[in-house]
C-alpha cells in the first residue's frame, strides 16, 4: 500500500516531521515501511509555457515550436507531439531536470537544437496518458503548473495491514501519524453537505448478513472528463490510474477513507430498484475488465431487474460503466461480509483494489460517509453537477460491541513496564479510542468503528496499542521467572542424533532432499503413484507427489554426485508419507537411508555398507530376501534387529544406473527409525561378569552346497555347541579344488568352557564330538 | 703362581671381550673363561690343594675377577643388542607424510548442526524438545492458531494442499498446539522442523525450509521477559553481544506481535548493503500468545499468558555460514555438503 505525505499531511494540518523520519516512526509504532521514494521532484521546475508558432521538420511529424515560457526571450524546442497547436498553455520541462530519473538535456533532433522539452501527462507522472502534451486551461507562462506539487510515497508491507482496514487509507494512517507526532487529525468528511430528501433510488438487500450496509446518491447533470490535475497526480503517486473525473473521486475515496465505491450509469439500470442478492443459477456478468464471470450461487451481486451489474465487492459490469454519454450516475457506498468477498475473489481468481479492502472487514460507517465525501469532490471535478433526492441507505444496525474493561495493571503485566494510568488513557484516546474511568486503575474502552470490525475485541489487543505507542525500545529486558522443573524427554531426537553422529563417523555425508517427488520416480521405486499423497498445488511439474520413501530422492543424488566423484558416501533422515488404501489414515515415519557409490565398485561395497549396519544397530543379520524391481536379485536382504525387520540392505539394480548413463555400483539401505529406535529403548541391558575358569578352542570346517547362507550353519553349530559355547568366530570359506564343483568349505573357531569350573579333557572331547555328529547327521561333510 | 694366572685371565678376557666383533664371538671368549670347562674353573680346581689362609684370598681375588667378567659381558652384550636395534630401527624408515588409508567422516548438514547446537541452548533453559509431523490438518495448521479460513492471514503463507484435505505445514507453530494439548501449561518448549510454502524457488526464496517455534507458557510471561529472552537466545546464537528491537507486526497467532530485528552484524547499526542501510536486519516473528490459541487448545488465557517466536534455521545457517544460494542446501551435491 503506498501513501502519499502530503495527502496524510492534508488531514494533519501542521505535520512538520520529514518523510524519512515518518518512515522510521511509522515502522516501529504501527506498520512495516518498505520505501520512501520522492514523487513530482521536478514539479518545482516544470512552468507553463504559451506556444507561439509552429514550423515543420524535413521528415516525420516533429515540428519545431517556439514558446514563451516567461523567461524573457523566446525558446525553441523539438516536439512530435499530434496536439501541438499555436497559443496553447503547455508544460515546459527546461533543460537539467530529471524526469523518471532520466536528466533533460539539450538535445539536437534532425539539426535543431531543442532546449529542454513540452511534456505529457505521463511524462510529467500525473496520469499514464502519453497520447499527446498535457493542456492547460490557462496559466501564466513561467508560472509552476497549478495543483501539481513535488511529494513523497511511504510504501507499507500489505502483510503488515492485514489486520487493519482502516489503514488501507490515508485518513486511518494520517490519524496514527497524528498520534504518533502529537498532532491532531483532520476528518476531510462533512456529513452535513448531503440532502436530507427522499432518495431517488430504492435499494433491496435480500442477504443482510453479506451486505450489511448499502447506501447510494444519484447524481444527474454529469459531465464526464478528465479530473483536475491535483487529484490525478494523487492516484497516479499511489499507483491508482486515472481514468476521468466519475472514476477517479471513488478512486479517490477508496484510497482516503478507505471506502471502495462504484458509480453506475443511472440511465444503463433497468427499473428503479437496486437488488443486492447472491447470483442465480446460470447468471453471467460480463465485466469491466473485459472478462466474463460464471457466477457461483454463492456469489454477492448487485443486480437491477435485469439481471447482474456488478460482482458485489469485487468489480462492476461493463453495460452500466461510465462513459462519456453518461450523464445520470447511482453512486455506490456498500459494506460487504468479508469472508464472502474473500471467497468470491478467490474463487473467480480476481483481486481487485476494491476486494482487497473489503475482505478486511471495512468499516460500515463509511457509506454514508464515503458519498458525503464524494459529493464534496465532484463538486469540483464534475462541476455543474447536480444531487437528485437524498441518500439512500439499507443498513442492518451495527452491533455495537461493549466497551472492553482494561485493569492498567493488566497493561503493566503484560507488557512488563510501569505506563502509568494517564499515559495509558492518554494513547488509548489519541488513537480514537473512548476511554472511562470506571474506578481507579480501571477503564473502561469503548472501540471506534474503524477498529471495532475485526481488529480489536480484547483487553489484549489494547495492550497492543499501548506497547506499540509508548515504544517497544522503552521497555526494560527483564528475565522471566518461571519454575525450575525439568522438561519431558524427547528419546527419538537423541536416537537421531546417535544414529547422525555414527553415520557421519562412518564416512557419510548428510544430505535433505525435498519431501515432493514425481510420477517417474514413484515408477522406478516400484509404488504405485495412486497409493501416494499428491499436492494439489504442485510448485513445479517435477513435483506432483509426497515421498513414500527416501530412495528416490537418494537416487537422484547419486546420479548428480557421479560426474563429480568417483566414489562417495550419502544419507539423510526424513519422513516418508504413506498413504493406507483400506483406511485412508496417512503414516508418516522416520527413515534413515545411505548409500555406498563406487564406479570400480564390487560386492565388497556390499559388506562395508553391512558393517556399517551392524555398527549401527549391534547385533543386527541379514536375511535374504526377494528382491524387489529396483534392487539387484541376487544381492537384497531384510536387516533384522531384536526380532524385528527394520530394513532393507541391497544393491541397486544396474540397470537402474544404466538407464541414467552410469556405470559402477550402489548399495544402500533404508532403515525405519521409529521401528529401531523403540527396539533401542527396549533394551534391558544387563553385566555379565567375565569368566574365571579357562575355555578350550577348536576349528572345525563344515563342507556345504555352495548357496546355502553360513548364517545356517553357523546356527546350527551354535545349537549343537549348547550353553557351554563361549565363542564362535567364522574364520574362511573356501571353494575351488580339490572341493567339488558347487560346494564350499566353511571354517569356525569355537571356544567352549563352563562357567562354574574349568572343564576336563572328557568333557571338551565329547562336546566337540557331539557337534561334529550332529553336523555330520544334518547332511554336512565336516573337515576335522 | 695362581694370582698371575688370574691376573692374566683377567686380562686376556677383558681384551678378548673387547676385540670380539660379534655376540657369537663375544659367547666363545666367555665360556673359554667362565664356562664349566672354562679357564677360570680349571684355576678354581687347583685350590683344593692350598692352605685354608691361602684359600680364603685367593677365593676373594677369584670372586673380584668373575665379578669383573660378568660385568664387561653383559656391557658389551648390551651394546651387541644396541647396536643391533638401532640397526634395526634405522631400517624401519617409514614416510610419515604418506596418506593415510581407511574412511574419513562424512560431514553433518549445515542446518542439522546449528539446530543441535540450538536445541541444547533449549534444553539447558528446561525447555522440552517436540516434533509434529510434516503433514498436517487445516485445523493444526491454521484454525487452532486463530486463522479460519476466511481470514486473509491465510494469504500470508502460500499453503501446499494434499489430495486428501490435509496440507503441508506452512509453519512449526501447530507444533505448539499438539504442544499445549499434550503437556498443558507451564511449557517450555521448541518444535525444530521442516515448514513448506507454495513458492518458485530462486537464490533466496524456497518451498522447503526449516524453522524453529519456541513457546513459554507460565503465570507471568511479560513482553519484557521476551526482548530479554530473546537478547540472552540471539547473543548466544551468534557467539556475541547481539542488540534486537521490537516493532509491531501481525500475526493471528499472537497478540501483541512484533518483528525481531537485530542490529546489523556485519555493520554494528551504522548502515550497509546487508542490512539495505537501515542499520537493522529482520530476524523472527514473535509476540504473546493471543488468548484464542490458548483457549482453543484448554488453556485458561486470565490464568496463563506466554511468549511465542519462530526462529528461521536455514536463515540464521546462511547468515552462519555466508551462503548465499538457499538452493544449495537441498541440491545434494557433495562438494557443498562436504565442506561442513
Amino acid at each position: 500500500m503506498k501513501f502519499s505525505y502530503n495527502w496524510l499531511a492534508d488531514s494533519v494540518p501542521g505535520l512538520s516531521t520529514s518523510a524519512s523520519e515518518l518512515q522510521r516512526l511509522i515502522t516501529m509504532k504501527t506498520a512495516e515501511c518498505e520505501a520512501v521514494d520522492p514523487v513530482g521532484a521536478h514539479f518545482k521546475a516544470v512552468v507553463a509555457a504559451r506556444v507561439l508558432a509552429l514550423e515543420p521538420m524535413t521528415k516525420g511529424k516533429n515540428q519545431r515550436v517556439t514558446i514563451d515560457a516567461g523567461t524573457g526571450q523566446e525558446i525553441t524546442v523539438v516536439c512530435g507531439a499530434p496536439n501541438v497547436h499555436p497559443d496553447m498553455i503547455a508544460a515546459w520541462v527546461p533543460p537539467g531536470v530529471a524526469l523518471h530519473g532520466k536528466t533533460i538535456g539539450k538535445a539536437i533532433i534532425e539539426g535543431i537544437e531543442s532546449d529542454g522539452m513540452l511534456a505529457s501527462p505521463a511524462e510529467l507522472g500525473i496520469s499514464r496518458d502519453h497520447s499527446g502534451l498535457l493542456e492547460l486551461e490557462s496559466a501564466q507562462p513561467g508560472m509552476p503548473i497549478p495543483g501539481l506539487a513535488a511529494d513523497w510515497v511511504i510504501e507499507i508491507d500489505n502483510k503488515s495491514l492485514t489486520h487493519r482496514p482502516d489503514l488501507w487509507g490515508h485518513l486511518g494512517m494520517a490519524r496514527e501519524v497524528a498520534a504518533i507526532t502529537g498532532g491532531t487529525l483532520a476528518d476531510p468528511v462533512k456529513l452535513d453537505a448531503l440532502p436530507s430528501d427522499e432518495p431517488a433510488i430504492k435499494i433491496e438487500v435480500a442477504n443482510p448478513a453479506l451486505c450489511p450496509r448499502y447506501s447510494a446518491l444519484v447524481l444527474e447533470n454529469v459531465k464526464v472528463g478528465p479530473s483536475p490535475l491535483w487529484l490525478q497526480a494523487r492516484l497516479e503517486s499511489v499507483g491508482l490510474n486515472p481514468i476521468n473525473n466519475i472514476v477517479d473521486v471513488t478512486n479517490y475515496i477508496l484510497a482516503e477513507l478507505p471506502q471502495p465505491m462504484h458509480a453506475f450509469d443511472g440511465d444503463e439500470l433497468v427499473g428503479g430498484t437496486i437488488l443486492v442478492r447472491t447470483a442465480l443459477p446460470g447468471e453471467r456478468l460480463a465485466a469491466l475488465n473485459g472478462e466474463s464471470y460464471d457466477l457461483d450461487p454463492a456469489d454477492l451481486v448487485i443486480a437491477d431487474a435485469a439481471g447482474p451489474i456488478a460482482l458485489a465487492g469485487v468489480i462492476g459490469g461493463s453495460a452500466s460503466a461510465i462513459s462519456e454519454e453518461t450523464t445520470r450516475i447511482v453512486l455506490e457506498s456498500a459494506n460487504f461480509l468479508a469472508a464472502s468477498i474473500r471467497l468470491t475473489s478467490a474463487r473467480h481468481k480476481l483481486r481487485t483494489d476494491a476486494s482487497m479492502r473489503f475482505e478486511k472487514s471495512l468499516d460500515p460507517e463509511n457509506t454514508v460517509r464515503g458519498l458525503a465525501r464524494a459529493l464534496e469532490l465532484l463538486k469540483e471535478a464534475c462541476p455543474g453537477i447536480r444531487v437528485v433526492g437524498g441518500v439512500a441507505d439499507a443498513a442492518t444496525p451495527r452491533i455495537v460491541p461493549a466497551p472492553i474493561p482494561l485493569p492498567v495493571s493488566v497493561v503493566v503485566k503484560k507488557l512488563g513496564a510501569p505506563v502509568s494510568a494517564d499515559r495509558v488513557r492518554r494513547i488509548l484516546s489519541d488513537l480514537g479510542f473512548a476511554v472511562q474511568v470506571t474506578a481507579p486503575d480501571l477503564f473502561s474502552v469503548t472501540v471506534p468503528s474503524w477498529r471495532a470490525t475485526k481488529d480489536i475485541s480484547l483487553p489484549d489487543d489494547l495492550v497492543e496499542e499501548v506497547g506499540r505507542m509508548v515504544g517497544y525500545g522503552e521497555i526494560a529486558p527483564a528475565p522471566p521467572l518461571v519454575a525450575a522443573t525439568v522438561p519431558p524427554a524427547n528419546p527419538m531426537r537423541l536416537y537421531l542424533r546417535q544414529v547422525r553422529a555414527q553415520m557421519a563417523s562412518q564416512g557419510f555425508t548428510e544430505t535433505y532432499n525435498y519431501s515432493f517427488v514425481n510420477q517417474t520416480d514413484l515408477l522406478r521405486f516400484d509404488f504405485d503413484p495412486a497409493l501416494c499423497l499428491t499436492v494439489r498445488n504442485p510448485v513445479a511439474s517435477e513435483w506432483t507427489h509426497i515421498r513414500p520413501s527416501l530412495l528416490p530422492g537418494l537416487f537422484n543424488n547419486i546420479v548428480s554426485n557421479v560426474r563429480n566423484y568417483a566414489e562417495f558416501r550419502l544419507f539423510e533422515i526424513g519422513h516418508e508419507v504413506r498413504l493406507d488404501r483400506a483406511s485412508g489414515e496417512v503414516s508418516e515415519r522416520t527413515h534413515s537411508a545411505a548409500t555406498i557409490y563406487s564406479a570400480q565398485g564390487d560386492e565388497r561395497d556390499f559388506f562395508e555398507l553391512k558393517r556399517v549396519v551392524e555398527c549401527l544397530f549391534t547385533g543386527a543379520r541379514l536375511c535374504s530376501a526377494e528382491a524387489k524391481l529396483y534392487e539387484h536379485p541376487m544381492r537384497a536382504a531384510e536387516i533384522e534387529w531384536r526380532g524385528s525387520t527394520i530394513g532393507r540392505l541391497f544393491e541397486i539394480h544396474p540397470k537402474l544406473l544404466e538407464q541414467e548413463g552410469l556405470g559402477g555400483r550402489a548399495v544402500l539401505f533404508d532403515v525405519d527409525l521409529d521401528v529401531a529406535q523403540s527396539l533401542a529403548a527396549s533394551r534391558v541391558f544387563r553385566y555379565t561378569p567375565p569368566r574365571r575358569y579357562p575355555t578350550s578352542g577348536f576349528d572345525l570346517s563344515v563342507i556345504s552346497e555352495l548357496r546355502l547362507p553360513v548364517s545356517r550353519i553357523q546356527d546350527e553349530l551354535a545349537a549343537l555347541a549348547g550353553s557351554d559355547l563361549a565363542s564362535l568366530d567364522f574364520v574362511r570359506q573356501y571353494a575351488g579344488p580339490p572341493l567339488p564343483e558347487g560346494s564350499k568349505s566353511v571354517s569356525y573357531h569355537l571356544e567352549i568352557g563352563a562357567l562354574d569350573r574349568t572343564m576336563t579333557a572328557d568333557e571338551l572331547t565329547a562336546i566337540r564330538n557331539r557337534i561334529i555328529q550332529g553336523m555330520r547327521g544334518a547332511g554336512y561333510e565336516l573337515r576335522v | 703362581m695362581l694370582d698371575e694366572q688370574l691376573e692374566e685371565l683377567r686380562r686376556a678376557t677383558l681384551a678378548g671381550f673387547a676385540s670380539a666383533g660379534s655376540l657369537e664371538e663375544l659367547e666363545e671368549e666367555k665360556v673359554q673363561a667362565l664356562g664349566r670347562k672354562g679357564t677360570l674353573a680349571q684355576i678354581s680346581k687347583e685350590f683344593g690343594m692350598l692352605p685354608v689362609p691361602e684359600r680364603a684370598r685367593l677365593g676373594k681375588l677369584l670372586n673380584a675377577v668373575k665379578q669383573d667378567l660378568e660385568t664387561a659381558y653383559e656391557d658389551k652384550k648390551r651394546r651387541f643388542a644396541q647396536a643391533e636395534l638401532e640397526e634395526r630401527l634405522a631400517k624401519e624408515w617409514i614416510d610419515v607424510t604418506l596418506p593415510a588409508p581407511g574412511i574419513r567422516p562424512g560431514s553433518l548438514h549445515p542446518v542439522t548442526q546449528l539446530q543441535n547446537e540450538i536445541e541444547d541452548l533449549f534444553t539447558s533453559l528446561g525447555f522440552a524438545i517436540l516434533d509434529g509431523p510434516e503433514v498436517e490438518t487445516e485445523e493444526h495448521n491454521f484454525d487452532a492458531l486463530n486463522i479460519p479460513s476466511t481470514h486473509p492471514a491465510r494469504d500470508m503463507q502460500d499453503t501446499f494442499w494434499l489430495s486428501n484435505g490435509h496440507l503441508l505445514r506452512t509453519h512449526t507453530s501447530p507444533v505448539q498446539v499438539r504442544g499445549m494439548r499434550q503437556l498443558g501449561p507451564p511449557l517450555r518448549m521448541i518444535a525444530p522442523g521442516r515448514v513448506f510454502r507454495n513458492e518458485e524457488v530462486d537464490a533466496s526464496h524456497e518451498h522447503t525450509f526449516y524453522q524453529l517455534e519456541g513457546m513459554m507458557i507460565d503465570r507471568e510471561v511479560s513482553v519484557a521477559n521476551l526482548i530479554y529472552f530473546m537478547q540472552t537466545l540471539l547473543s548466544s546464537i551468534f557467539r556475541r553481544e547481539v542488540t534486537v528491537r521490537l516493532r509491531p507486526g501481525y500475526f493471528p497467532f499472537v497478540e501483541p506481535g512484533f518483528e525481531l530485528d537485530i542490529q546489523c552484524l556485519i555493520c554494528g547499526g551504522i548502515g550497509c548493503p546487508v542490512c539495505k542501510n537501515s542499520g537493522w536486519v529482520e530476524l523472527l516473528p514473535c509476540g504473546l500468545v493471543h488468548p484464542n490459541v490458548l483457549r482453543i487448545s484448554g488453556i485458561d488465557p486470565d490464568v496463563w499468558g506466554g511468549f511465542a517466536f519462530g526462529l528461521g534455521l536455514t536463515r540464521l545457517a546462511m547468515m552462519r555460514y555466508g551462503i548465499d544460494d538457499i538452493r544449495q542446501l537441498q541440491g545434494g551435491d557433495l562438494r557443498f555438503l562436504s565442506q561442513f
